[in-house]
């Protein structure tokens, strides 16, 4: 349990590198993958799910307003269902998919409240109060506690899943769909760069 | 100045919201440079809801709309009519943030981002990990080496990044006030095609490995028959992928169309007529 909600803080803490600071890459899933595989016990198997991941929300670029899924969310929720929640890795890596997805939405929430700070720093600089510096702390804040707490209850979730009676007849399918996601993500790869050198630039 | 605004800068997608975008870490990062420039208070106030208006552009292209925008507040202070020399700033900036929105969203986003996952690859390819490939094989790989895969694209990718947050500080403020500003300063174009190369070479190499090692390894662990299903069920994901981006649907769906298949014939009529880890 305590690995669980320190694992989910440290996601929510590099998930800030996603879009809010840094932008670093720190919240790439191959990197969380292996780092919360670690803290729980199955560095390995975090490495192979941050790893396909990875290739398969290459899919995804965060152009403008859109909001791409999560993919440090989606390596978080998948490492926990498995090391935490004791979901077999095939069906954690199709749960993580799932969540990364999900928070896309709860993302579009948390962008689409911030939009009144607008009218409310034009106030407070008019008031003569010139610091931005707390708003900036307040969107980290803000931003890293809703995706802890979204990768907790993920967590949460996987664990009531691994409860229910004959889940574990899942697995073979999800067994043989996850072998199959390493070749998903290499082919979108290779087209990815394949149509870029078509496109000349 | 630039010290403080680079840092700053680093904050520049803090707050993010539909109604102005990226106003909040834009307004942070120009402050240090408009402390300096207007002493005055009531100006300095002025200059911040000046900022604190509609900007949207790539994260780290954004220092060069920054470094340009600073020049022409300070050049701006310093002319006798400050409102005429101001007037351009808004159509200034809004021409910059757009043409380095998609030059960078090019360049980060389309290439960079995608090599740095081949680099990851690449890396524990060399050093024997290929347990990412086939997900029901026993596989051993230290800790150092899960680590050093993500990590030297990371350190690669910010680099780049880094570097041209830096760089175009200096050169929007160089150059300041012009609408090319910066546009100019490199030939983009020629970046971006030796990009495309060298990840569509990274590409190549990473497929082909993939489908050696799949080969061999079926030749090993398998019967004749068996390589050929394995084959097989990898060219018709090869094919489920292209179909899905020829009508304009994500690799989600064919990731749900997989999962979807397989839980119909394997987990509800247990069907089971080859190994199910490839």
């Amino acid at each position: 349990m305590l690995k669980a909600l320190v694992s989910s803080a440290l996601a929510g803490l590099l998930g800030l590198d996603t879009v809010q600071a840094g932008q670093f890459l720190l919240s790439r899933p191959a990197l969380i993958g292996p780092l919360l595989g670690w803290l729980n016990g199955f560095p390995l198997e975090g490495a192979r799910l941050g790893a396909i991941i990875e290739l398969l929300y290459m899919d995804f670029i965060p152009v403008g307003g859109v909001v791409p899924p999560n993919g440090a969310v989606a390596a978080a929720a998948a490492v926990l269902a498995h090391a935490a929640g004791g979901l077999a890795p095939s069906l954690a890596f199709f749960i993580g998919l799932a969540a990364g997805s999900l928070f896309s939405p709860v993302e579009y929430r948390l962008r689409a409240a911030r939009s009144s700070w607008g009218r409310k720093l034009d106030a407070q600089v008019m008031a003569g109060d010139l610091g931005l510096g707390r708003w900036v702390t307040f969107s980290l804040a803000s931003e890293a506690v809703v995706t802890a707490a979204f990768v907790m209850c993920c967590t949460a979730a996987a664990g009531l899943l691994a409860a229910v009676p004959g889940v574990a007849r899942l697995y073979p399918g999800t067994d043989f769909a996850y072998s199959l996601m390493p070749w998903l993500g290499l082919s979108g790869l290779y087209f990815r760069f394949r149509t870029q050198i078509y496109k000349k630039g | 100045m630039f010290g403080s605004m680079f840092v700053r800068s680093f904050f520049m997608q803090a707050g993010w919201n539909y109604e102005r975008f990226q106003n909040l870490g834009f307004a942070f990062t120009l402050r240090p440079a408009l402390e300096r420039i207007y002493p005055d208070r009531e100006k300095l106030k002025a200059a911040l809801l000046r900022h604190l208006q509609l900007v949207n552009t790539q994260p780290y292209m954004a220092s060069f709309v920054a470094g340009n925008v600073a020049r022409m507040e300070e050049k701006a202070a310093a002319s006798a009519d400050q409102e005429a020399a101001l007037k351009s700033l808004p159509g200034v900036k809004q021409a910059l943030a757009s043409s380095f929105a998609s030059i960078g969203d090019r360049i980060f986003w389309g290439r960079l981002k995608p090599m740095t996952t081949q680099i990851c690859l690449l890396v524990w390819a060399a050093g024997g990990f290929s347990g990412w490939l086939f997900t029901g094989m026993d596989s051993k790989a230290g800790m150092p080496l899960l680590l050093a895969g993500p990590l030297t694209g990371i350190v690669f990718y910010s680099a780049f990044a880094v570097y041209w947050r830096w760089r175009g500080l200096k050169t929007g403020y160089a150059c300041g006030g012009t609408a090319a500003c910066g546009l100019d300063s490199v030939n983009w174009t020629r970046m971006i095609r030796r990009l495309s190369a060298a990840g569509f070479a990274m590409s190549l190499a990473i497929s082909l490995l993939a489908l050696g090692m799949l080969l061999a390894l079926s030749g090993i662990s398998c019967a004749p028959g068996g390589i050929a299903m394995r084959a097989g069920a990898v060219l018709g994901v090869l094919v489920l992928h292209r179909v899905c981006r020829a009508t304009g649907r994500s690799v989600f769906f064919a990731a749900a169309a997989l999962l979807f298949a397989s839980l119909l014939l394997f987990s509800v009529f247990d069907f089971r007529p080859f190994e199910l880890y490839i």
